[in-house]
């Protein structure tokens, strides 16, 4: 065991570092859950894909820099101290794609990877259905195959960004005999299709941040399969390994998080309850907890271990962490808590937004308490 | 960066596991605890070189780091081994190696000597026959220091006082907390795993208990402690520093919350003297109030991060 960087990784993290501050935007960008905002973070991602790091772990021949998750790791890093925008691509770049490079054909793969390393085709989620929650099995949402198409009915729900997205990845039953995770596939489609509707859903902060979809025979070309026709539950359940695991929610985020939460204890601290103290510590304490484990997961995948069940751990490990983070903000700030933006808004209301998106964090990707059922099944071997 | 054992190592570990595993089934830990002796294993940890783990191989040792010291550490405390193989190997060993005691240390390795550590964050002793005591880094001959038996709740050990007032150097008191907070972490996943086999066979309302969600998510949830306070503790031992203060605060944590929960899981038979888990619960009682308890180590992260000006954030968990 080494916990140290090689000089090469030192010089990758300076070449980051120096791209970052000639590049990242010094205002901080409205939320991307708005048209404006939406569009502004689009313009970033064609901006860090013009540099050749938006998709760093990518192979150079899909559009990415060919670097390792270690690398991974210290791009983010430096990602999140310099406090860049939040990545409008993420469900593309870091769910979707490394579906695609494990399932896709060889076609799928040019057709599709290089638009979404370039952001101009911006991917959202259709999984969730109004009875399909927690329980994804119960996908009632049909694709039909018809000659060289398939055509969808049904509705989705909690489509992230899906107004102001391109594309979806769905999940669909195929084969209409089928009971619970048998006969389901993962299909991909452009979100302006003819016979899909899209209504958004105002979420917790008023934003459009979400939204339903109504397929009404949607047609849809065959060759957007990805992977096996009636095999995408075990397609859509490597992509919630990676939502739930690695990819999605870097240490950096919540480690640059705490270093904010530390200096606003410090510049409240003369008012605050001693008990404040701890919180602020465990907030400290629990990203390096992440971030230590993260780089264990990351040498164990790097020498050819898979990451399944355990993914669970780390879905509730961070969720939680997050929410307990930004909790302690809020008691913090006191009667400014509430505020927005404006007058007396403590950093223009990014602590309550950040609240608000926590509680969001123990929900999606499949709630905490299915992540509990998983790892208590599926992890200890308790029975079902 | 390589942040996983080497493959040499990972079967340095995993061997001396089965080891200690197969040397103290539960059986040895009972007959211990009802007073019962000439069970030690001393002779089979020395075969393998457990003892001089971490000394140099000019001194006969195998030369391995901290972090190697760490996961055996952890395996002893999943077995709840009665030697203090922990103690010895990764504190008092070395020591003398610092100390260039090399007569003593032989004598030590070959088992004609005993060398006990004194240390205010460890203020009991194991009772054993000491010819010599580490004090403020210096040797003393046990003779000049008198010590008194307390009565600890812990069946399998006996405890002294020594009645000397002694600081310790930190860089001991640091590698006694990462030690203490490995033993910890293996005594929680061993209270788990025992909680773990009696749900999947106790049956109540007509089912095993461990179909329960109620069941399955406490267990789960201490799970997910265990998971995220190990490389917490490796890289503890690499490292130093705050990580260390750290490390024995989450495996606290993580200890109370699995002996409060596996606890819990074998209900009224859990608060009985002849259910085990009493035995590996007391053992993590003992270790969380040494090497630094909770509000010590608490104090420290103060002191650096929030009265401090102790650089945090992404990027620099490793210097």
């Amino acid at each position: 065991m080494d916990i140290r960087y090689t000089p090469e990784q030192d010089q990758f993290r300076a070449e980051v570092r120096e791209w970052l501050h000639a590049n990242v935007p010094r205002e901080r960008l409205p939320s991307l859950d708005t048209a404006a905002g939406f569009d502004l973070h689009r313009q970033w991602e064609k901006k860090l894909h013009a540099g050749n790091w938006g998709t760093v772990n990518w192979p150079v021949a899909y559009g990415g820099r060919g670097c390792d998750l270690t690398q991974w790791l210290i791009f983010e890093e430096e990602y999140y101290r310099a406090d860049a925008p939040l990545r409008v691509s993420q469900n593309g770049i870091f769910l979707l794609a490394p579906t695609v490079m494990e399932y896709g054909t060889e076609a799928q793969k040019q057709r599709f990877l290089p638009p979404m390393a370039a952001a101009d085709e911006i991917w959202a989620q259709a999984w969730s259905e109004p009875q399909a929650g927690s329980d994804l099995a119960a996908i009632k949402s049909k694709a039909v195959r018809d000659g060289d198409s398939y055509v969808i009915s049904g509705h989705k729900i909690w489509s992230s960004r899906a107004v102001f997205a391109d594309w979806c990845f769905g999940l669909f039953r195929t084969d209409p005999d089928s009971q619970r995770h048998k006969g389901l596939s993962k299909i991909l489609l452009p979100l302006d299709s003819k016979g899909l509707e899209i209504r958004p859903i105002a979420q917790l902060d008023g934003d459009p941040g979400f939204a339903e979809l109504f397929f009404d025979e949607v047609r849809v070309p065959a060759e957007n399969l990805l992977g096996p026709e009636h095999g995408g539950w075990g397609v859509a359940m490597a992509t919630a390994g990676f939502e739930r695991g690695l990819l999605l929610r870097s240490p950096a985020r919540f480690q640059a998080a705490a270093q904010r939460l530390v200096a606003l204890y410090k510049a409240h601290q003369d008012r605050l309850s001693s008990g404040v103290r701890e919180h602020v510590l465990q907030a400290w304490r629990d990203t390096e907890r992440f971030n230590a484990a993260t780089y264990a997961l990351v040498a164990r995948v790097q020498s050819g271990v898979s990451v399944s069940s355990e993914a669970s751990a780390n879905k509730i490990f961070w969720s939680e962490m997050d929410k307990h983070m930004h909790r302690t903000a809020m008691s913090i700030m006191g009667a400014q808590a509430e505020l927005e933006e404006g007058l007396d808004a403590i950093e223009n209301g990014r602590w309550l937004d950040g609240y608000m998106f926590s509680l969001a964090g123990t929900i999606y990707a499949g709630t905490n308490e299915i992540q509990r059922n998983i790892l208590a099944e599926r992890v200890l071997g308790l029975p079902r | 960066m390589q942040f996983q054992f080497t493959p040499d190592q990972q079967d340095l570990i995993q061997a001396t596991h089965e080891m200690l595993l197969a040397e103290t089934p539960i059986a040895r830990l009972r007959a211990l605890s009802q007073g019962a002796d000439g069970t030690d294993i001393s002779d089979q940890l020395a075969a393998m070189g457990l003892p001089s783990l971490l000394l140099p191989e000019a001194q006969g040792g195998l030369a391995q780091d901290f972090v190697v010291m760490a996961a055996i550490a952890e395996s002893a405390g999943y077995v709840n081994l009665p030697e203090d193989l922990v103690e010895q190997a990764g504190l008092v060993l070395p020591r003398l190696v610092a100390l260039q005691q090399e007569d003593l240390l032989r004598d030590a390795l070959a088992g004609k000597v005993k060398v006990g550590l004194v240390s205010a964050l460890r203020p009991y002793l194991e009772a054993r026959s000491y010819d010599y005591f580490i004090v403020d880094d210096r040797l003393v001959p046990a003779a000049e220091i008198a010590t008194t038996p307390v009565k600890t709740i812990d069946p399998l050990r006996n405890l002294v006082k020594p009645d000397v007032a002694a600081a310790t150097l930190l860089a001991i008191e640091d590698q006694g907390a990462v030690l203490a907070a490995a033993q910890l972490l293996g005594l929680a996943r061993r209270m788990i795993d025992m909680a773990v086999d009696y749900a999947k066979e106790r049956e109540q309302f007509g089912q095993k208990i461990g179909q329960f969600q109620a069941v399955k998510h406490l267990l789960a949830s201490v799970y997910t402690q265990i998971e995220f306070t190990r490389p917490l503790i490796w890289l503890a031992a690499q490292t130093g520093g705050a990580h260390v203060n750290n490390a024995k605060i989450s495996a606290i944590d993580t200890a109370m919350q699995a002996s409060e929960t596996a606890i819990q899981i074998f209900g009224g038979m859990g608060y009985t003297f002849e259910v085990d888990l009493h035995l590996f619960m007391k053992r993590a009682w003992a270790l969380c109030g040494v090497w630094g308890d909770r509000s010590y180590h608490m104090h420290r992260l103060e002191t650096l991060i929030l009265d401090g000006s102790m650089e945090i954030g992404p990027g620099i968990s490793f210097r």
